[in-house]
């Protein structure tokens, strides 16, 4: 194909416009399969062949089948949107074949949409976000060009090129607050200034998809569900700083984000998007896609750096800055793939207009991966400044199965847990921080009763000891003590001073480390310090573990009262710790019994027998010494209590 | 002199061959004693092995601490001589009355002008340049070789071609034999020493022989908070291996992964690049027997 120039890529857009919308072009009907990694992994491949098994039933039908990425309700996987001529989208969630060919014999023929299955559209969860980054997502099929160019793709950059200098980009952007969406939440702007008023060339740019916080994946779904955006982003952002090769560095964990970037960066070639002089103007740009392999640090950027140049990972002394010296030596703008998805946006509707979104520092949305003990798990774009508590009872629809909200972890390995009587705080890059958290790059892991604060420290320490890549001793040597006092508290083995020596050795660490990952290793710990010292406490001195989740603290009991004696936790016990025969009471033999909690999981939620006990009730603990039979039992209860058995 | 008489009087000098911190130590202690000690060593400084430790077994001392005070005081010390650069040539005479000849090798530095301020090191136009040593003979099958070629040949000319190297590799063969680093090492010019740091860095390499089923439970925080550690334990009970294990059978690999980004499906695992999304233990027999079958 020739490369364009701006009319033709002009034509194209009008010409794939028509072609999106039913109505306006031949067919009057789409039906969008939702393809992100995970609507594939829930099962979304049979749903499209059932998709394409009904439509081939209805001769002539002009309904057209596209995939798309994510629709963002992951928690709904697998799900299909259905357009009809003339009548509001409907979407259908947790679908299967079976349900999809009864949406096909009545809304897609009849027309009448499938009410039990269909999504709420005007639902909290969709109301309270502002889609902005996201708003092709779900939409757009990320494997053609013409989808995103006809929600006005490439317009940004058309412009850009045309009308802008790279000195007029990086004053909008300035002027628009936008700040680094990976995490630290530097001003965009300013780090492009830097970066452009360096002497030496070449320069480079990078979009960090490196997304390492466990529990953050909106990169993922951009990459997957709107790759052009970073392209267009990456590529305006090259223009700005004067950078004549890019890189996207994408964790080997996402093939499937991997594999879509490939193709609409080959697509965004052949179009003379990219490559040399872009779109006929004097610009050359090309970026090309390096993958991780595996190593929490490599999100950090100048061990990001290290790790394109095949140096080994680890981070250096800043300054000198990457923005100054980076990338083989020249300096370098490394700025995270959602920062990048940014930019088309504040290009196209302005400085004024986008900064008049967020909070007085922080400007613009911000996405969220909403995910943990929380009924709406997904993810959600919304304004800076909005609540905590919108986010967590509106949006995500509260916590499962009526338990209380205990506290949101922001941040991954690097932020803090922020307790339930923080809920209204507004969620900014400053007030998170004040809180003993950080904004990190967006997961919002939603934690109830049942998790356990030191067991969560322990995790994250545990996770960052495990990717300390070991070239400063503070991160090394003192992720290593913290685990050690952690572990001995999860055990029971907690002694007095612990907890002062946690915040002692914290702070230093925090101070002596070079590199991000050392100065935040801290944070889940002391955060859960300042917020739920009680349950460290009660680790302590009472060997309680009021989560009932830290396993040497805990015992497994079946309440003889309930015990009905069905033999279903006898059966289940890998390890052959229940003692009992048909219709009598079953006994846990404490000495050899795993606390796997297969028991407690296979007990009929009716019957509810089997408990977890921690603290002074598994202390003093006391078994029937064998099975008794339930009627015996019973009658025996019967007569102590004098009164009737209830059951 | 008499043998018996050098054993009672303190008298004349000894020579300590051997600058580490044995050495060192042995000479401070002689002239505590009131003998002066001549300090030999072959290499260019004293210090010895433990100058490149940054620990010591079994207490995790520093190194540096234990041996950073002995050189300052053998430096400065009056009755200690240090003759570095110097092989012993041979050794004659009875105890108390010894003659060592030793063989000074050029240092090429005018040892009482030198400052140490290491700009010489800096500027050597040949420091950088990798001594190969004798490596013994690189037996590779023919077929093996022509694949790590092609690969080789296909990413060299890129800027920082090492990573894209090892991944395709890793891709194909699923672990690094050693083999295998030394003839990347051989093709690229990359020190092997650098090849194999980067190879034991990242998680998603290997040196030692991996399953063909690389079962990679996830425990990112969402699904450890629900629940994914049971479905570890689960595995692990199955094929009756622990993390970072594999089968005798060469079938399977369990491995802990830091989050696949599938938080919405929690828990979840991944095998191949296959996700299996909100699980219970009870589908870990299934999964597991699933990859069983493809084979």
């Amino acid at each position: 194909m020739p490369r364009l120039t701006l009319e033709q890529l002009r034509e194209r857009r009008q010409a794939a416009s028509k072609q999106v919308r039913p109505g306006n072009g031949e067919f009057k009907g789409k039906i969008t399969v939702h393809m992100g990694t995970c609507g594939i992994a829930a099962g979304a491949r049979p749903v499209l062949a059932a998709v394409h098994e009904e439509l081939e039933k209805i001769p002539n039908s002009s309904v057209v089948v596209t995939t798309s990425g994510c629709a963002g309700l992951c928690s709904r996987e697998p799900m299909i949107t259905v357009a009809l001529l003339n009548t509001p989208p409907v979407k259908y969630g947790e679908l299967t074949p079976e349900k999809v060919r009864q949406i096909f014999a009545k809304h897609v023929v009849d027309g009448a949409p499938v009410i039990e299955y269909a999504i709420d559209s005007g639902s909290e969860f969709f109301k309270k976000q502002l889609l902005l980054v996201l708003k092709n997502t779900g939409t757009v099929d990320p494997e053609r060009i013409e989808d995103y160019l006809a929600r006005d793709g490439y317009v940004a950059l058309e412009k850009t090129l045309t009308l802008l200098t790279p000195e007029n980009v990086i004053e909008e952007i300035t002027r628009s607050g936008l700040r680094g969406r990976g995490g630290a939440g530097f001003p965009t702007g300013i780090k492009w200034k830097v970066c452009r008023g360096e002497k030496k060339t070449p320069k480079y740019i990078i979009g960090n998809c490196d997304e390492g916080d466990p529990g953050a994946y909106m990169d993922r779904s951009l990459l997957e569900s709107d790759p052009h955006s970073v392209v267009e982003g990456i590529t305006i952002a090259a223009y700005a700083i004067g950078a004549s090769r890019g890189f996207v560095y994408v964790r080997s964990e996402y093939p499937l984000a991997i594999q879509r970037l490939q193709g609409a960066i080959h697509q965004a070639r052949e179009y003379g998007l990219l490559g040399e002089k872009v779109l006929h103007s004097g610009f050359d740009f090309d970026v090309e896609i390096r993958e991780g392999s595996g190593a929490f640090v490599c999100g950090e950027e100048t061990s990001l750096i290290h790790s394109i140049e095949g140096e080994s990972p680890e981070p250096r002394q800043r300054p000198p800055f990457p923005a100054q010296v980076g990338l083989w030596g020249c300096p370098t703008v490394i700025n995270n793939v959602e920062t990048l998805a940014n930019l088309p946006i504040i290009l196209n509707r302005g400085a004024e207009w986008y900064s008049g979104i967020g909070t007085a520092t922080s400007k613009g949305t911000k996405i969220f991966s909403l995910v943990g003990k929380i009924n709406n798990t997904g993810l959600i774009e919304v304004p800076m400044g909005i609540t905590l508590r919108e986010v967590i009872y509106d949006i995500g629809g509260g916590i499962p199965g009526n338990k209380q909200f205990k506290a949101v972890q922001t941040g991954g390995p690097s932020g803090g847990c922020i307790p339930s009587s923080l809920i209204d705080l507004p969620i900014d890059y400053e007030s998170l921080k004040e809180a003993g958290s950080m904004m990190g790059s967006g997961g919002m892991i939603v934690m109830d009763e049942d998790t356990c604060m030191v067991d969560v420290s322990k995790f994250f320490i545990q996770f960052t000891n495990d990717e300390s890549c070991g070239k400063c001793s503070a991160c090394r040597e003192g992720s290593d003590a913290v685990l050690e006092v952690l572990t001995r508290i999860s055990e029971g083995e907690g002694r007095q001073g612990d907890l002062e020596f946690l915040e002692e050795l914290g702070r230093a660490i925090k101070d002596a480390s070079m590199c991000g990952l050392g100065q935040t290793l801290p944070n889940p710990v002391l955060s859960t310090l300042r917020y739920f010292k009680d349950e460290y406490v009660a680790h302590i001195t009472d060997k309680n573990c009021p989560a009932k989740v830290c396993k040497p603290l805990i015992k497994y009991y079946i309440d003889p009262d309930k015990c009905p004696g069905c033999l279903l936790c006898f059966k289940g016990c890998p390890a052959g710790a229940v003692k009992g025969e048909s219709k009598h009471v079953h006994v846990i033999d404490q000495a050899i019994c795993t606390k796997c909690g297969e028991c407690l999981e296979i007990c009929p939620p009716k019957v509810s027998a089997v408990v977890k006990l921690s603290g002074k009730e598994a202390q003093e603990l006391q078994s029937l010494p064998a099975p008794v039979p339930v009627k015996e039992w019973r009658a025996r209860r019967a007569l102590e209590t004098g009164t009737g058995v209830r059951r | 002199m008499r043998p018996e008489e050098s054993q009672t009087l303190p008298i004349g000098a000894a020579l300590v061959v051997g600058g580490g911190i044995g050495g060192m130590q042995a000479a401070l202690d002689l002239t505590a004693a009131g003998i002066k000690a001549y300090l030999t060593d072959r290499g260019p400084a004293i210090g010895g092995v433990m100058s490149q430790l940054d620990k010591t077994f079994p207490t995790n001392d520093c190194a540096m601490c234990t041996m950073a005070p002995r050189l300052v005081e053998v430096g400065r010390h009056r009755d200690i001589e240090v003759l570095t650069l110097n092989d012993v040539q041979s050794v004659r005479g009875v105890p108390g009355n010894f003659t060592v000849t030793l063989a000074r090798r050029p240092r090429f530095v005018d040892e009482a002008k030198c400052t140490g301020c290491g700009s010489c090191v800096a500027n050597c136009p040949t420091r950088n340049h990798v001594q190969p040593l004798p490596s013994p003979p690189l037996e590779l099958e023919p077929e093996l070789r022509e694949t790590l070629a092609t690969t080789i040949a296909r990413h060299k000319s890129r800027q920082g071609p090492l990573m894209p190297i090892l991944q395709e590799v890793n891709a194909t063969l699923n672990y690094f034999p050693e083999n295998v680093l030394r003839y990347i090492a051989q093709e690229t010019g990359y020190p092997l020493a650098h090849i194999y740091r980067i190879a034991t860095f990242y998680s998603a390499f290997s040196v030692v022989p991996r399953g063909k089923y690389v079962i990679n439970v996830c425990m990112g925080t969402t699904c450890y908070v629900r629940g994914s550690q049971g479905l570890m334990d689960k595995v692990s009970e199955m094929l009756a291996i622990k993390p970072d294990e594999t089968t005798p059978d060469m079938q399977y690999t369990l491995k802990s992964v830091r989050c696949i980004g599938c938080c919405g499906l929690a828990p979840a695992l991944m095998v191949g690049g296959e996700v299996y999304g909100k699980l219970t233990r009870k589908d870990v027999p299934d999964i597991v027997r699933k990859c069983g079958e493809a084979a």
